[in-house]
């Protein structure tokens, strides 16, 4: 392992020997400099892999061969080591991207990026205070430097205003450090830490350490004092910028930690305040941003205050502070530098220019994976982190704290998000992407370190807190591996998912029980099926696979999950999976923003409520769930409730909903409504089976879910009906079931729960052929509106058949299998302690109908369109796994004992009375029976005879001509004004449309458009001016003054 | 399980009853409804030459599949409907064909003439029928619901869904019968019934008066026979199943025929007195006059 000061004197030397060098051997002088940096990260390199691989020791380097006080000290650590390699890579690879610039700008421009780099490793390798100022010095002025030596004219006034700044953070430490060695008679900070004085009993000091904080949290741009850094960021190169918000940051964040170290605990609340601030502000300012490159500035804010926040945490997190700190550090440094980057790489400026990258599907995956780190979205380190700061601020009790970083996380991802939709699917610029190789490799090299320090992190997580890897898990690895064969055309693809989904379940399903086997039987096999319909596209379909499998492997894992942190990292990439594909809709941008963000929401929510849960612990099993001390179960339930709920689309929470579904392709909204939306259930059920029933406050909470639910069953159908889209319709419908599903689970008894399962499967199977038959017909006819359509009966009689089926079991007319769940309802009802709740439910039940006779109505009956005489049937494909579904609900509702006597068995663990009784083909209950094999002989044997007969009296019968009907004394010649098809239930909108007001979607939009201008107006604070800056300087200054000595 | 193949004539006897006695109920109340307004009305065998003459004319026309599935569906549901519930009580003949399900059967199943029909009807293209399915279902949705709870709860009251079981918690004596123990129920019965008998106030569905409207227009000859079959058979049928949740049901035919005209005559009554109302003032009557005794009747159970 070579000596650490080797970063230093490699530095200086090269820079001196350029310096030596003929002017105008730029080329030899560029390689001299790509050299001497590869040197420079090689040394760190090694001693991380010492640490980490051998065991090696921390070692202390003496200058001048004497012990400190006496001389300065240099450490090498893991710390350390980690910190320089990250700084000197990005530096490695800031100048590879650099090439044109450096060659341009000569040995004086390589001179001091060299400079700067030495500087930041040495601000982080020095233990001495006085040490630690000079290399501050020299990495201001070298930074001044990078960013005057930028093309943009801009970055004139920036650079000064950077000077400014730096002059003020030198006097102020300089005279911190002057104070402090009076007070001490030490510089050395490890010697000043451990003779630190009490907190008080000098003033001197005291004061001298507000100096030197002040200093260096500077340096960390807090709010309000950084509106000069957000100048750098948009007017200096990309490249410098990278430096900037990765390796000056992350120095700086070091530095900051050591002195914090002098400073002691009493100095951590002021930092966590300063922290959280910064973080809050600086994403709501982001949020109404236009420019790219200020975009990630305020992000670079934000993500930096985050990091404070963990350093002024460390009192409780201790021993982990490290891990969380670096895994929000490395995840920030290297995303922070890839899309400094890619910015480098689109021409305009405006977050819209990006959809200039959308040619390059490499690009957008380095995009996304970026954007997943900043979220903190597994499996990236972020997530560990995030995870485990979650887990112990809730754990002792910080929850006002632990609410404002989620708050402010979801801010983050909601205009990280929004960016990445306008990159997928806003017109791209008419300029293409201009990426050299070694503009673009820098880029690839930094998601490689993003995914594999990605799997680092989690093998950290496992040696420390005994979580699995995620990138290890069977199905989430089947999952990427689809992003190495893309490549392949989508029908191999579609075998292979297919085949992968399926040999799974077949691998694993002895290790389920009867509860979970129906919900792993719906995400594997149930997913196969519906992928089926993907055998319907051509080419290579880039990025869908990846994103399905993604979603599938979420799904998988959220069934097998064992613990908190296993379920909620499946929870997280399930719901990231399904943004993919909700995204990749035509029209889909701004519903899949919407989807993610009340996902990512309600995903907070469920951390919240499992951190809460696990009261610090660092394993917490699902089942651990009912024993949670009673004064936060009541809490735990509603968090997590609550985010379950967004899942299943509760009313309030369900505006994501419809867009989502309606505007996906035609073989996503089936996977998105058929089987995503079970997921929630899902969590509902293992809540609501671990904890029961809960109180707050004297009301039970599942009492407020019975609500809930009832109503979200009645507006959901009432929507529907209102609808002329006809996937919305279909979207709205989901809701409406949601509800009822919902309402089962909050019953509380036996056959609650058994309805609630027959509302997945029945849910599950029919909204699956809905959505296929309806994107069947839109895929043929061109429009969603149902009144565009008509008479396509004839046209399209396979869909028409998995329409009416389909309808049908979902009015829950018998015989089919719709009316097994409504038969299981009435006997749950009986057997509850509530009767208010069903009266909004009996209401919901009949409004079907009118969506469901209108959906079939509108589309297949009626007048048949001229334009529209030309239709054909469905494609085979999609039609195919429509004829599978309808022969699985006709099973199903023959013999509904097949998927629910096991589980009807399993419940009596939760619920030993009021389970059915199962006798060959008739089903009792307590109160009643039902013979669905007997239903379906009598009703077939009746209708069978009816129509035979009426088949034979009318056998020379002839269709009629499609106009020969005569009404208001007219004949009728256009189609158009005669499918009684547009606003078809005037009347009832005439009487009930006062219930469908939108107040939630007038809510969430009020809400976002609050914060839009709130930051909005708030960001005008940096208006460009330095005296401003100074200004904002001066009042932070003062307020840390007031607030902390 | 063993089958009583014996079940199937026995069942064929009661449809055979109900439509003879249906035909003529239906002539009664229209001469009677007739002679409120002055006029002569039918003979009292009038529906049995209308139905022959449509069973023997024979269509040339059809507007397709579903076209011809709209009275299949319509009939099915109410022969469906009345064997599906026992007949008379404490008679194994006339039990029917009650074994397939209890309470919820029948009153889901009374949905399905309405769905089928409506699908039938929307085939034909006319906007007359697709105008009747729409007023129909939307008056529906709130009709039924006053029955829906009133059947909730008179479950509640006799810890039951089996019809047989309601019946015999009534005997013994009109004053166990529900209309006594439980009024509110009956009474919210009783407005949800008025909704569903296609009579005034409630008839805009098929406005039979002034302009030919709603979901039958199209259909003639024997389609429309087999719809006037349902139309002897269903109102009994759902009458059967009031007579057996709320008025005691009836241990023989003179019962059973005395107790379905009598209830047959409440909506007869209140259609002759009072004018038509529009679908959404028909909706807005049942939640406010009709909701709430439902709602009265869960709650005092």
């Amino acid at each position: 392992m070579l000596s650490p000061l080797y970063l230093v004197a490699a530095a200086l030397a090269a820079s001196f020997t350029l310096g030596l060098l003929n002017p105008k051997r730029s080329g030899a002088a560029y390689a001299i400099t790509l050299v001497t940096l590869a040197f420079m990260a090689w040394v760190p390199a090694g001693w991380l892999w010492g640490f980490m691989a051998e065991g090696a020791q921390p070692v202390e380097i003496y200058t001048a061969g004497a012990l400190p006080p006496y001389a300065i000290n240099l450490r090498m650590g893991l710390a350390e080591a980690a910190m320089t390699l990250l700084i000197t890579l990005t530096g490695l690879l800031s100048a590879l991207y650099l090439k044109e610039s450096l060659i341009k700008l000569g040995h004086r421009g390589m001179a001091v990026l060299m400079v700067a780099l030495m500087a930041f490793c040495g601000i982080v390798l020095t233990r001495d205070l006085f040490n630690l100022f000079v290399f501050f010095e020299l990495a201001a002025i070298s930074t001044a430097g990078l960013i005057l030596l930028s093309e943009d004219e801009r970055a004139l006034s920036a650079g000064f205003k950077y000077l400014i700044v730096s002059q003020l953070v030198s006097t102020f430490l300089l005279i911190g450090i002057l104070f402090a060695y009076h007070a001490s008679g030490t510089l050395n900070l490890d010697t000043m830490a451990s003779a630190r004085l009490p907190h008080g009993s000098a003033p001197s000091f005291a004061l001298a350490f507000f100096l030197m904080f002040i200093a260096l949290v500077t340096e960390l741009k807090p709010f309000p004092a950084n509106g000069w850094a957000l100048d750098i960021y948009e007017s200096a190169h990309p490249a410098y910028s990278a430096l900037f918000s990765a390796a000056a940051a992350t120095a700086s964040l070091y530095a900051v930690d050591k002195l914090l170290l002098v400073g002691g605990p009493g100095w951590y609340p002021m930092a966590t305040g300063i922290g959280i601030t910064t973080f809050l502000a600086a994403n709501l300012f982001a949020l109404p941003q236009g420019n790219d490159r200020r975009l990630l500035g305020y992000s670079s804010l934000a993500q930096i205050g985050l990091i404070l926040v963990v350093l002024g945490q460390r009192d409780l997190l201790g021993e982990g502070t490290p891990f969380i700190a670096f895994g929000l550090l490395v995840s920030h440094a290297v995303a922070k530098a890839g899309l400094y980057w890619l910015s480098g790489l689109v021409g305009g400026r405006s977050l819209t220019d990006w959809a200039a990258l959308r040619g390059r599907p490499l690009l957008v995956f380095a995009f996304i994976s970026f954007v997943a780190m900043l979220t903190s979205l597994p499996p990236f380190p972020g997530f560990y982190a995030k995870w485990e700061l979650v887990r112990v601020l809730a754990g002792e009790g910080r929850l006002a704290l632990l609410a404002l970083i989620l708050i402010g996380a979801l801010v983050e991802a909601g205009y990280l998000f929004r960016w990445f939709g306008y990159m997928l699917k806003r017109e791209a610029p008419a300029e293409a992407v201009n990426g050299e190789p070694h503009q673009v490799v820098p880029v690839y090299v930094a998601v490689l370190a993003g995914w594999v320090l990605g799997y680092f992190w989690g093998e950290l997580s496992g040696v420390g807190l005994g979580h699995h890897n995620l990138l290890l898990s069977l199905p989430l690895a089947f999952a990427l591996g689809f992003l190495l064969l893309d490549w392949l055309p989508a029908w191999v693809k579609n075998t292979l998912a297919i085949t992968g989904m399926v040999a799974f379940f077949f691998l694993t399903y002895a290790e389920y029980d009867p509860l979970r086997l129906i919900f792993a039987l719906i995400f594997l096999i149930g997913g196969a099926i519906t992928l089926l319909a993907s055998y319907d596209a051509h080419g290579r379909r880039i990025g869908f696979y990846p994103a399905a499998m993604l979603m599938y492997a979420g799904m998988v894992m959220l069934v097998r999950a064992n613990d908190s942190f296993e379920f909620f990292a499946a929870w997280e990439l399930l719901t990231l999976g399904s943004y993919f594909l909700i995204l990749r809709g035509k029209h889909s941008e701004p519903h899949a923003l919407s989807y993610i963000l009340f996902s990512l929401g309600g995903a907070f929510l469920i951390l919240a409520g499992f951190a809460l849960a696990a009261g610090g612990a660092a394993q917490f099993p699902i089942t651990a769930l009912g024993q949670v001390a009673p004064a936060v179960a009541p809490w735990v339930f509603l968090l997590l409730a609550t985010g379950f709920m967004t899942k299943t689309a509760a009313i309030g929470l369900h505006i994501w909903l419809p867009g989502a579904h309606a505007e996906a392709e035609t073989d996503v909204s089936p996977m998105v409504s058929g089987i995503l939306l079970k997921a929630g259930l899902f969590g509902l059920f293992v809540l609501l089976m671990a904890m029961g029933k809960q109180r707050l406050y004297g009301v039970e909470l599942t009492h407020v879910l019975l609500w809930v639910a009832a109503f979200t069953a009645l507006l959901g159908n009432l929507m529907a009906v209102f609808q002329e889209d006809a996937k919305r319709l279909l979207a709205y419908s989901s809701i409406g079931q949601m509800g009822y599903a919902l309402f089962g689970l909050a019953l509380m008894n036996h056959l609650g729960w058994l309805m609630a399962l027959m509302f997945v499967i029945n849910h599950y199977i029919y909204k699956s052929m809905l959505f296929l038959s309806v994107g069947g017909v839109a895929k043929r006819t061109g429009t969603r509106e149902m009144y565009r359509m008509g008479g396509l009966i004839r046209l399209m009689p396979l869909s028409f058949i998995a329409v009416l089926i389909g309808i049908i079991a979902i009015s829950g007319v018998p015989p089919l299998s719709g009316f097994g769940g409504r038969w299981i309802f009435y006997n749950a009802i009986l057997a509850s302690d509530y009767r208010l709740p069903m009266v909004i439910l009996f209401l919901a039940g009949p409004v079907a109908f009118l969506y469901l006779f209108r959906l079939i109505h509108s589309i297949f009956l009626g007048q048949l369109k001229d334009e529209l005489r030309r239709v054909k049937e469905a494609p085979f494909w999609i039609a195919l796994p429509q004829m599978l579904y309808v022969g699985l609900l006709l099973a199903f509702a023959l013999a509904p004992g097949l998927a629910l006597r096991r589980v009807d068995t399993y419940l009596n663990l939760f619920f030993p009375e009021g389970g059915l009784h199962w006798e060959g083909f008739e089903i009792t209950s307590d109160y009643g029976y039902w013979n669905p094999v007997a239903i379906m002989i009598v009703v077939a044997v009746i209708f069978v005879s009816l129509f035979a007969w009426l088949l034979f009296v009318n056998r020379r019968a002839q269709k009629v001509k499609q106009f020969n009907i005569v009404f208001s004394a007219e004949r009728p010649f256009r189609p158009e004004t005669t499918h009684f098809a547009w606003n078809f239930f005037a009347p009832y909108r005439k009487a009930l449309g006062f219930l469908v007001q939108p107040y939630a979607t007038t809510f969430w939009g009020a809400l976002t458009d609050f914060l839009h201008t709130a930051g909005d107006l708030a960001r005008r604070l940096y208006d460009g001016n330095g005296q401003s800056y100074a200004l904002h300087f001066l009042a932070f200054v003062v307020i840390v003054f007031g607030v902390g000595v | 399980m063993q089958f009583d193949w014996m079940k199937i004539p026995y069942a064929l006897l009661t449809l055979f009853i109900v439509v003879n006695f249906g035909m003529i109920l239906t002539a009664l109340v229209a001469k009677i409804a007739a002679r409120v307004g002055r006029r002569r009305g039918i003979r009292i065998w009038q529906n049995y030459a209308d139905l022959f003459k449509n069973y023997g004319l024979r269509s040339s026309i059809t507007h397709g599949a579903m076209f011809y599935l709209g009275p299949v569906f319509r009939l099915t549901g109410g022969i469906g409907l009345l064997l599906f519930v026992p007949t008379i009580y404490g008679s194994y003949v006339f039990s029917n064909l009650s074994f397939a399900g209890d309470l919820i059967l029948a009153l889901y199943f009374i949905f399905f003439g309405t769905l089928g029909m409506a699908l039938g009807a929307a085939e034909s293209g006319h906007p007359h029928a697709a105008i009747g399915v729409s007023r129909g279902l939307s008056q529906v949705t709130t009709a039924e619901l006053p029955l829906a709870l009133a059947v909730f709860s008179v479950a509640l009251q006799y810890h039951t869904l089996s019809v047989t079981a309601i019946v015999a918690a009534q005997q013994g004596g009109i004053e166990h019968w529900t209309l006594f123990t439980n009024p509110f129920a009956v009474a919210a019965a009783m407005l949800a019934f008025l909704g569903s008998m296609m009579r005034p106030p409630f008839d805009v569905v098929s406005a039979p008066q002034e302009i030919p409207i709603g979901p039958p227009t199209e259909y003639h000859s024997s389609y429309l026979a087999m719809m006037q079959t349902n139309r002897a058979i269903f109102p009994i049928a759902k009458i059967v199943v009031y007579m057996n949740l709320f008025f005691g049901g009836a241990a023989s035919w003179p019962v059973f025929c005395l107790k379905v005209f009598l209830i047959y005559m409440v909506s007869v009554f209140i259609g002759v007195v009072f004018p038509r109302f529009r679908v959404e003032q028909s909706i807005r009557w049942f939640l406010i006059w009709a909701l709430p005794l439902g709602v009265l009747a869960i709650v005092l159970v």
